[in-house]
């Protein structure tokens, strides 16, 4: 039975592979060689020295830059609500985790509309804000980075809050109770007990929207301004503009070794933790 | 269970710091959905006065607008059917059988979700276009399928898992063969995951926007793409109505999802992201 | 079938109503029998059944009794052709079923937890295995009634199983099992998961049901007690092996190896010499504490170490006889029906366990003097080199 369950699995595995092999392996490995293709057919690494260079390199720099604010910012943000939704009682809780949930289901493509209505110079927080006679408002808060960062940062928060959520509903309350019975003063627990028992969770939540926000542009084309062009628009616009498709290719390629990088960092970290884990359970 | 006891001040710091971040989850959607009623058409909130043209207007006939939301939802309709059969087999291989390479087929199943989705849309691109099948429906519902197959395998990969295999063995004892048992006893119990699949298919298809921009064509132009256009270039303030039947659209499909699940039997609302494999 | 009305917590079942439900309309009878020879399964090295050789009659009751990992139910399992032997063979009746997928072998398996169909009512899950087998409507309804009226679930016949406690449902998947009658029926301790006062009810239940329908019945237990109740036979397993398959009767009298004396009986070892001049007749030890104990006969060489072994029951406090072995009461304890008292013998070993004695009659105090000795029939002897 077990080698008839093992031929059964392989049957069952084969479409999904081949659909993969072919409309995700491929195409991607299609982007590679275009990406080394000179015009004329032969090897060229040009279309990467151009990508690195200029105002290709600024862009790039930029959508690094952006995708780094996002992270610390959604990280912040979404530390502090799981930390706050880990100490709610269960049903505000779970209307909370619903708050979160139920947005990142909804195109963000309507999402970012809805930022664009909010932060105008007439929209509702610049209102609210001159309403209340606050010095130097209305703030430009639209087709500028705080706006790009803004609206990724509420795209990227439900991914934070969910990894973040996980790790601290497994911290075990008692041993901040412990603590608290030394003698230890809150910050003192806050940052010798609870930060490291979490940290795992903050370096993946970290660096899963980092990685998402490198190839994403719906937010940054719609709110931003001509400074805040990234990589991914960039590709957008070779393509369906300006026909340059082995440079489009070259910045494809970029976005994927960094991607590469980041999830890199990730499995190392898992894999070192897991190693600890098994030094401890042996020894 | 033992805690630190709260104080009053952290109390009421969580609170309010909680609350107004899910307000700045939640705001730009509630203002989506009051100014789509709105009767000027320039996004003033609160507005001074209610209609309901701009959903007269996405409606219209032949217009832009419904043109877009019917090839959408074939699109989306024709990922769905996709996605179900290769979530269906390829949980099975995943959740069920002894499958060698285990490890290298479930990285391959992840890998959609998180290589940049503008990249795959390049690739796709560069694989249809030779092929003269740009704006194809079937071929943009292909592309879907890259990224709604992945979710519809990883939740069908965790329906699986919450039914005891042995229930197919107990009935296997009774003399059911394979066919009986998938019918009578895997398929019922798995149908709940199976309308989560195939919601969370259709809704991935319906939203995407990537790869639905870089295939399309003038003539077709999927709906994220015709709103994405309306948003950069013109200002149609039907967009406004639209999007409030996207998010009515996504909130029906999560709560039918919640609705199965709850009938099926089960409590969990966990699994509603792909982040669990994540991390 | 009368009328009755039956309380639904003490769900009284007469098993003979149920027994009579489910009794075949012709007259043959409804068992089978089964062999297994050589019986063997390993995982990755790790040898889980080791050659189990076993007949069993048709209409018997057999346990498989066993500690955890002794590969009780890994036998039992290849059995039902969940698990692939590596090599041996079953056959029923003379047929072999060795390479038969799990549902063409026709039996009846009640598992441990249940294992209900949930999105099935109750009259839905007795229904399945009749609806395989292509029984008409008409016929599936009556049976399926009678059924559940003679388990005294018709009340819940059209609950879902998560609607009912543990005990009932474990009831509907023996009504389960039970409604397609097949000829050997097999159970993977399906009362596990109940308490003890539910556990011996449905023990009776069980019993008596094998019993009137004359089924085969193999049953896989930890619990020493179920199996003496229930079982005709009782296969004790070590390591993959059947130590000794023998009724609750001869495993008690006559344990063959010091594991099954000791695991059945929680026996009393005692050290000594054989004394007789050798042969297959040698009946008495010397005790290396002092004292002769009288044995059934066993094959011994003159002066071999061995080891005898008598059940706490079976130690009888003497005034002083001949050969009886003296020792020091250390501790007694009433236990309602008997005294639970340890004796340390003269001359025992410093950090040896004292002798486990249970006695009806009148408890000497600790630190009184006595006597120990047992009759010839209730010691077992063991070479001392023999594990267990």
């Amino acid at each position: 039975m077990r080698g008839h369950r093992s031929r059964l699995a392989l049957v069952n595995a084969v479409p999904v592979t081949v659909f993969l092999l072919v409309l995700f392996v491929y195409p991607i490995i299609g982007v590679l060689s275009l990406s080394l293709k000179g015009d004329s057919g032969g090897f060229t690494l040009h279309w990467y020295a151009d990508a690195l260079s200029g105002v290709n390199l600024s862009v790039l720099l930029s959508t690094l830059r952006i995708s780094a604010e996002t992270a610390v910012l959604s990280l912040l943000v979404g530390f502090v609500l799981a930390h706050a939704i880990a100490r709610m009682r269960p049903v505000f809780a779970a209307l909370a985790m619903l708050i979160v949930v139920v947005p990142h289901f909804i195109s963000a493509l309507v999402r970012t509309y809805g930022w664009i209505i909010m932060l105008g110079d007439h929209g509702l927080i610049n209102t609210l804000l001159t309403s209340l006679h606050v010095p130097g408002a209305p703030f430009p808060l639209l087709y500028n980075e705080t706006g790009v960062v803004i609206g990724t940062t509420s795209v990227m928060l439900p991914y934070t809050v969910l990894v973040l959520q996980g790790v601290m509903r497994g911290v075990d309350g008692r041993l901040l109770a412990a603590a608290a019975g030394f003698g230890a003063s809150r910050l003192t627990i806050f940052r010798r007990i609870y930060l490291p028992l979490v940290a795992p969770g903050i370096g993946t939540a970290g660096l899963l929207s980092f990685i998402l926000c490198l190839g994403y542009y719906i937010t940054p084309a719609l709110m931003g301004g001509d400074k805040q062009t990234v990589v991914a628009a960039l590709i957008d616009q070779q393509v369906m503009k300006q026909d340059q498709w082995n440079s489009a290719a070259a910045f494809g390629v970029i976005l994927l070794l960094l991607t590469f990088a980041g999830l890199g960092v990730l499995g190392l970290a898992k894999l070192r933790r897991k190693k600890a884990a098994a030094r401890r359970s042996s020894s | 269970m033992m805690e630190l006891p709260a104080t009053r001040a952290g109390h009421i710091g969580r609170a309010l710091s909680a609350t107004a971040i899910l307000l700045f989850l939640a705001m730009p959607i509630v203002i989506i959905l009051v100014t789509s009623f709105g009767a000027d058409g320039i996004g003033t909130f609160p507005p001074k006065e209610y209609s309901t043209h701009w959903y007269e207007q996405m409606a219209a006939p032949g217009g832009n607008w419904a043109t877009s939301i019917a090839l959408s939802s074939l699109i989306a309709s024709l990922t769905t059917v996709f996605s179900l059969i290769l979530g269906a087999t390829a949980a099975t291989a995943l959740a069920r059988g002894r499958l060698p390479l285990h490890t290298a087929v479930y990285g391959l199943v992840l890998a959609p979700l998180l290589i940049p989705q503008v990249v795959i849309a390049l690739g796709l691109f560069l694989f249809f276009e030779p092929a003269g099948m740009l704006g194809s429906p079937l071929a943009i519902a292909l592309g879907h399928t890259v990224l709604a197959a992945p979710i519809a395998i990883l939740i069908m990969i965790s329906t699986l898992r919450g039914i005891d295999e042995r229930l197919e063995d107990a009935a296997a004892s009774m003399g059911a063969n394979r066919m009986t048992i998938a019918r009578r006893i895997t398929f019922p119990l798995a149908t709940p995951g199976l309308i989560a699949a195939a919601v969370f298919s259709f809704i991935t298809s319906f939203d995407e926007f990537f790869i639905a921009q870089f295939m399309s064509t003038p003539d077709t132009r999927t709906l994220p793409v015709l709103v994405f256009n309306a948003l950069q270039f013109d200002v149609d303030p039907t967009v406004t109505a639209v999007s409030a039947v996207l998010i009515a659209l996504a909130v029906l499909a999560l709560a039918l999802v919640a609705l199965v699940r709850r009938l099926g039997g089960h409590r969990d609302g966990r699994h509603a992201l792909p982040v669990e494999p994540l991390t | 079938m009368p009328e009755r009305t039956r309380s639904l917590t003490a769900a009284k079942l007469s098993a003979d109503d149920l027994a009579a439900a489910l009794a075949p309309r012709s007259s043959s009878p409804t068992g089978k029998s089964l062999s297994v020879t050589g019986l063997s399964k390993s995982y990755g090295g790790t040898t889980v059944v080791d050659g189990v050789d076993m007949e069993i009659a048709a209409g018997e009751f057999v346990t498989f009794l066993g500690s955890s990992g002794s590969g009780k139910t890994t036998t039992l399992m290849m059995l039902a052709g969940f698990t692939e032997p590596d090599s041996g063979s079953i056959t029923v009746d003379g047929r072999d079923i060795t390479e038969l997928n799990p549902g063409k072998r026709d039996f009846g398996f009640v598992f441990q937890q249940y294992l209900l169909f949930p999105h099935m009512t109750v009259a839905e899950n007795v229904a399945f295995p009749l609806q395989l087998r292509g029984v008409d409507k008409a016929e599936i309804r009556r049976r399926v009634g009678e059924t559940l009226e003679a388990a005294g679930l018709s009340k819940f016949a059209g609950r879902k199983p998560r609607e009912l406690s543990g005990g009932q449902q474990q009831r509907v998947a023996l009504c389960r099992v039970l409604v397609y009658r097949p000829p050997i029926v097999l159970m993977d301790e399906p009362l596990g998961a109940l308490d003890k006062r539910l556990r011996d009810q449905m023990q009776t239940e069980i019993k008596s049901i094998q019993r009137e329908l004359g089924l085969t019945v193999i049953y896989v237990t930890h619990d020493q007690e179920e199996a003496l109740v229930l079982s005709d036979r009782i296969a004790i397993m070590k390591d993959g092996r059947i130590e000794q398959f023998d009724t609750p009767r001869g495993l008690f009298e006559r344990p063959r190896t010091p594991f099954v004396a000791d695991f059945l009986g929680a026996a009393n070892f005692l050290t000594g010499k054989a004394e007789d001049g050798g042969g297959d007749d040698c009946t008495r030890v010397r005790l290396d504490t002092g004292g002769v104990l009288t044995a059934r006969a066993h094959p011994c060489v003159p002066g071999q170490s061995v080891r005898a072994a008598v059940r706490p029951g079976k130690l009888r406090l003497v005034g002083a006889e001949e050969g009886c072995c003296s020792g020091t009461v250390e501790t007694a304890v009433y236990v309602g029906s008997l005294t639970r008292i340890t004796v340390r013998l003269d001359g025992a070993a410093p950090g040896t366990q004292p002798l486990r004695i249970e006695t009806a009659a009148v408890p000497p105090r600790p630190g009184e003097r006595v006597c120990v000795t047992a009759d010839r029939d209730d010691v077992s002897v063991f070479d001392a080199t023999d594990g267990g």
